[in-house]
């Protein structure tokens, strides 16, 4: 890592003397993808982000109201919850899926048997079909007829409360977080394990030879080797996260596809807000802050990417 | 492999029973999948549950097909993943080596709005960008689905973290060699990334496949409809057929299971393994 | 390894190009329709100006109707082939929308300037929604023209007005009912309700009914979780809305169904909603004596006992309980209406076949396949008890007659999100995340937040 990294920089300084030539030749990498991305993404995105400071039914005149939008914001009890939840579920999942994750890679990328059974059964909840896998732990966690509750309640004490799994404020905030990390560990494990392919070898060895143990040779070899990895997950795992709305939708939402405060989140305020309560300018005032969040969390990392990429 | 020293016996012993009851907890939900679309969808909530049902209805997995045109569904599904995915997987590549190991102007600018993109949901612009893409003629038809999902900033920013991890003095030597930087990108990266575009390919095809709500808007002609919008035929105004779903969901696994054990050795052969040494 | 990644890219090259040519094909295609709607356009925009009838029937029309779940329902086709014959020259070209989050895609179908001609209405809110974008045709000069009697609605038209305006025109009115099993009634020795039960005795009698554990387990009564199965029956005495922005007169009915739920004689809400849409096979398998249910359970309970989905063929149907005081057969009801959207390619065309749906020719259609229509004539009912396996006792055929209807969700033009609340409200107080006070008090709150 630090050695390509301070080569790069090198190689940086070298060819910016270079000029606009290989400008020219950076953009035409980008191009292919930037010209689909800025026309099907860019354009509508920066739309809505227009509209965050206008009141908008979602056709006629839009209507500017300036800051109005993120005032509400502030008073708005709903928001206010959905945001905290949205926070807390981020905590809890964020750690929860990637320590699960490189634990997984870290055994599935020893010489064990059946790796390749492993590997592919933990990545099943992956890809199987979210109303499907969803309907069943909603079943599985029912408070009266569930499985899990009626295991409980051979363990526990006669007459003590089953947990409310799919309402209770705490017990549901831990079905979730379980669940996604249950759904999603496979496929960070599959990245994990691409980037573990690209550890250096020949670290260990000399690793070895200076009496490290297998603990040391993780802390000073595997990780600072697949930190580039690493803050991928991290970025991934922290958007999807504040992004999160269809696996609560499909894990608790009651009549008509409402969720209850304890489970609301911020997405599925700016969903309701804006095909419900037909105001696009508010919803999307709501995805501002959420990209505002999630762009100091994003240059929080770059700065710790950097830091820990050179400070090796 | 990597050189991680074998354990010894009580610690191998612990790492397969961690191993052995994490593949139990992963395949208990879908053990119940398959039992229920076994059974009648009364009877699917039955509690206390009959895991192996006394009469298994097997006639579910039949009557998916007639109910719902399953098949055309499948299709069009595959169709749309294979394309979204090679596009996706190409111009990721692509641009990702210009951010990885190029220094251009705008260079952090630009990659920083592709990665704050990724943070809006998609809930907040889908309805103007519906509108611009009903404009365009673009409803109806797969092409807008293909559009949507083959120029994520996602795949972009997944393949410039793994260049960054192959050293650049591997360009360096090339350069020196007379390779132009799209030689390099064809020769040298692409063939070390093979992990990362197996990873790409696989997370790109799952997530096609399992998007719902784009195809929900995008295609509502039912020649054109994917498997997703399929599942939730099951589920009218009233009630939902469950047991229909689970067969379905089912059948709807298989495909990608299929897809990701042919990649799987993919995943484990990178830099390492090619004999290339940073 | 390499030649298998080779062949791999290769496939998806061909397999792209192929696709590439196949969307372009669709395009294609999609351009032709456009055209032929353009062109149909152009001659029905002609068309008033000829009064010559028979040379407007010549002309071919092809009208776009957004629905949902269209092979799941009865009345789709029969609609369809029943216009055939009313008007030869109009080829209907359904659109199913799905029933999930078929207003919210309806609308955004129409934000994108779909060429719907006829766009079915599936709830009040979705319906203020698309009135407040002006998406729909305003209706009120066409009833005029056509003659159309909106009493024969029973009064819901009146409550789906806005400011003087009618957007839609019912063709389906569902109204709430208790369905009962007899068997259990039986065995448990309790006496069949009748058609005048106060909540009192609904009350009492669901009490009697509960008895078994686990797969025996047979609950009283059942709520499903709608909010409407709870905060309804607080608006039967005709003294409130849920729009009015008060809301601590829903309380005595939330304690009762909380009562209900801890005493273990309805399925708590919490389990209701883990087990998703449920309630029909609860019923089917005997788990509940009484439901109370939409009268669209009584085609799907005929029709489960036709096809052995279930062996309760023993139940009978009752009007709903009340409130003491209040006249039998008040309820509450929900109607499906059908709209013209304001850019339809054919509104003509569009507007007479709504008529058509709409009224008595279109009624007689619906219930002939087990679907209570929006006209409650006693013809139109007659036809409804009359079908095979609709229960043989007197009182479920008077259970179908209705004193006083109010809607689930009257208009109003923040419905949407009034909607909302209540919702997510209901869903606190039946988990007991929030007191009925606390909860009431929320909704309150929030709703003045919305009204202003």
């Amino acid at each position: 890592m630090k050695d390509s990294s301070t080569t790069a920089d090198k190689k940086i300084k070298k060819s910016s003397k270079l000029g606009s030539r290989n400008n020219l030749v950076a953009y035409s990498f980008i191009l292919p993808n930037f010209i689909g991305f800025a026309i099907f993404t860019l354009v509508p995105m920066i739309f809505s982000l227009v509209l965050s400071f206008a009141k908008w039914k979602g056709t006629g005149k839009i209507e500017f109201v300036w800051l109005d939008n993120f005032t509400r914001l502030f008073r708005d009890e709903a928001f206010i919850r959905a945001l905290f939840n949205t926070v807390i579920y981020t905590l809890f999942t964020v750690p929860g899926t990637m320590v699960a994750a490189l634990a997984l890679a870290m055994l599935l990328n020893s010489k064990i048997k059946a790796r390749n059974l492993f590997r592919t059964v933990y990545f099943f909840p992956y890809v199987a079909s979210l109303v499907a896998v969803a309907t069943v732990w909603r079943f599985m966690f029912s408070p009266q007829v569930g499985p899990i509750n009626m295991l409980l309640s051979q363990i526990m004490a006669e007459g003590s409360t089953m947990p409310a799994w799919t309402s209770a404020p705490g017990p549901a905030m831990f079905l979730v977080v379980f669940f996604s990390v249950w759904k999603n560990m496979g496929y960070y494990m599959v990245i994990y394990l691409a980037g573990l392919q690209n550890v250096n070898t020949e670290l260990y060895e000399s690793a070895a030879l200076d009496g490290a143990n297998d603990w040391q040779r993780f802390k000073h070899v595997t990780i600072p080797q697949i930190s580039p990895t690493t803050f991928f997950v991290l970025m991934m795992l922290v958007i999807s996260s504040f992004k999160a709305y269809d696996i609560f939708l499909n894990l608790f939402a009651g009549g008509d596809n409402q969720l209850s405060s304890s489970t609301r989140v911020i997405v599925y305020q700016i969903y309701n807000t804006a095909f419900r309560g037909l105001d696009y300018g508010y919803a999307s005032a709501m995805s501002i802050i959420l990209f505002l969040i999630v762009l100091i969390v994003t240059l929080v990392q770059f700065k710790g990417e950097k830091k820990y990429g050179s400070g090796q | 492999m990597v050189g991680k020293k074998q354990g010894t016996l009580p610690f191998k012993i612990l790492m397969y029973i961690i191993l052995i009851t994490l593949l139990v907890v992963t395949l208990v939900p879908f053990a119940w999948m398959i039992s229920a679309s076994l059974k009648a969808n009364k009877d699917v909530f039955n509690f206390p549950m009959e895991w192996i049902p006394s009469q298994p209805r097997w006639q579910n997995y039949s009557e998916i097909w007639t109910r719902i045109p399953l098949m055309t569904f499948l299709l069009n599904t595959f169709k749309l993943s294979v394309i979204v995915t090679f596009l996706q997987v190409l111009t990721s590549s692509f641009a990702a080596y210009a951010f990885a190991k190029l220094r251009f102007k705008g260079h952090h600018a630009l990659f920083l709005a592709y990665i704050a993109t990724i943070a809006v949901p998609w809930q907040a612009y889908m309805v103007p960008q519906f509108i611009m893409m009903s404009k365009m003629g673009l409803n109806n038809t797969h092409l807008a689905i293909i559009c949507l999902q083959a120029f994520s900033a996602f795949g972009v920013f997944m393949m410039r973290q793994f260049y960054m991890s192959i050293p650049t003095d591997l360009c360096e030597a090339a350069r020196i060699d007379g390779l132009s930087e799209y030689g390099i990108w064809l020769r040298i990266m692409l063939p070390n990334s093979k992990p990362a575009i197996a990873t790409l390919v696989i997370f790109t095809f799952v997530n096609t496949w399992n998007d719902f709500l784009g195809p929900m808007i995008y295609l509502t002609k039912t020649e054109l409809k994917t498997i997703q919008i399929g599942l939730r035929m099951f589920t009218t105004q009233y009630t939902s057929d469950f047991a229909l779903i689970m067969a379905a969901s089912v059948v709807a696994l298989i495909p990608v299971l299929i897809f990701f054990l042919s990649l799987q050795k993919q995943f484990v052969q990178g830099v390492a393994s090619t004999g290339i040494k940073g | 390894m390499k030649k298998a990644l080779s062949l791999l890219l290769a496939l998806m090259l061909i397999l792209s190009l192929a696709a590439c040519g196949g969307s372009d094909e669709t395009t294609g295609t999609t351009a032709a329709t456009e055209g032929n709607t353009t062109e149909a356009e152009a001659e029905t925009t002609a068309a008033p100006e000829s009064s010559d009838e028979t040379e407007a029937e010549a002309e071919p029309v092809t009208l776009k109707w957004a629905l949902w779940d269209l092979d799941q329902t009865a009345y789709y086709k029969a609609i369809m082939d029943a216009y055939k014959t009313v008007a030869p020259n109009v080829t209907i070209e359904p659109t199913d929308l799905g029933s999930a989050d078929y207003m919210n895609m309806l609308q955004t179908q129409l934000a994108g300037g779909s060429d719907f001609d006829v766009v079915t209405i599936k709830d009040v809110p979705g319906y203020a929604n698309l009135v407040a974008q002006d998406q729909l045709e305003p209706l009120n000069a066409f009833i005029a023209e056509a003659g159309i009697d909106t009493a024969q609605y029973g009064g819901t038209t009146d409550q789906v007005t806005v400011e003087g305006e009618l957007y839609q025109l019912p063709f389906r009115s569902d109204f709430w009912v208790v369905l009962y099993n007899k068997d259990i009634f039986d065995s448990q020795g309790v006496d069949y309700p009748d058609n005048d039960m106060t909540l009192e005795e609904y009350d009492e009698i669901a009490r009697k009914l509960v008895n078994g554990e686990g797969n025996e387990k047979v609950y009283g009564a059942h709520y499903h979780t709608w909010r409407s199965a709870v905060q309804l029956f607080s608006i039967l005495d005709g003294k409130h809305t849920v729009v009015d922005g008060t809301y601590s007169w829903m309380a005595p009915y939330y304690e009762m169904i909380l009562k209900q739920q801890d005493d273990g004689i309805v399925m708590d809400y919490a389990t209701a909603v883990s087990t998703s849409s449920h309630y029909r096979d609860l019923f089917y398998n005997s788990n509940i004596a009484m439901m109370n249910m939409g009268t669209w359970q009584i085609g799907s309970q005929i029709m489960a006992v036709a096809d052995g989905t279930t062996d309760v063929a023993n139940w009978g149907v009752v009007k709903y309980p009340h409130p003491d005081g209040i006249e039998a057969g008040t309820t509450l009801g929900t109607i499906t209406g059908v709209s013209v959207s304001k850019n339809a390619p054919n509104k003509e065309a569009a507007l007479d076949f709504i008529g058509w749906l709409s009224g008595p020719e279109g009624a007689k259609v619906v219930a002939g396949t087990g679907t209570i229509p929006a006209i409650h004539t006693a013809a139109v009912m007659d036809s409804i008890t009359s079908l095979d396996g609709f229960p043989e006792d007197q009182n479920s055929k008077d259970a179908l007659q209705t004193a006083k209807v109010y809607l689930e969700m009257p208009i109003h033009p923040q419905a949407g999100e009034i909607e909302v609340v209540l919702n997510e409200e209901h869903t606190e107080i039946m988990t007991g995340a929030k007191s009925i006070e606390d909860g009431l008090a929320a909704m309150e709150r929030r709703v003045a937040e919305i009204i202003g």
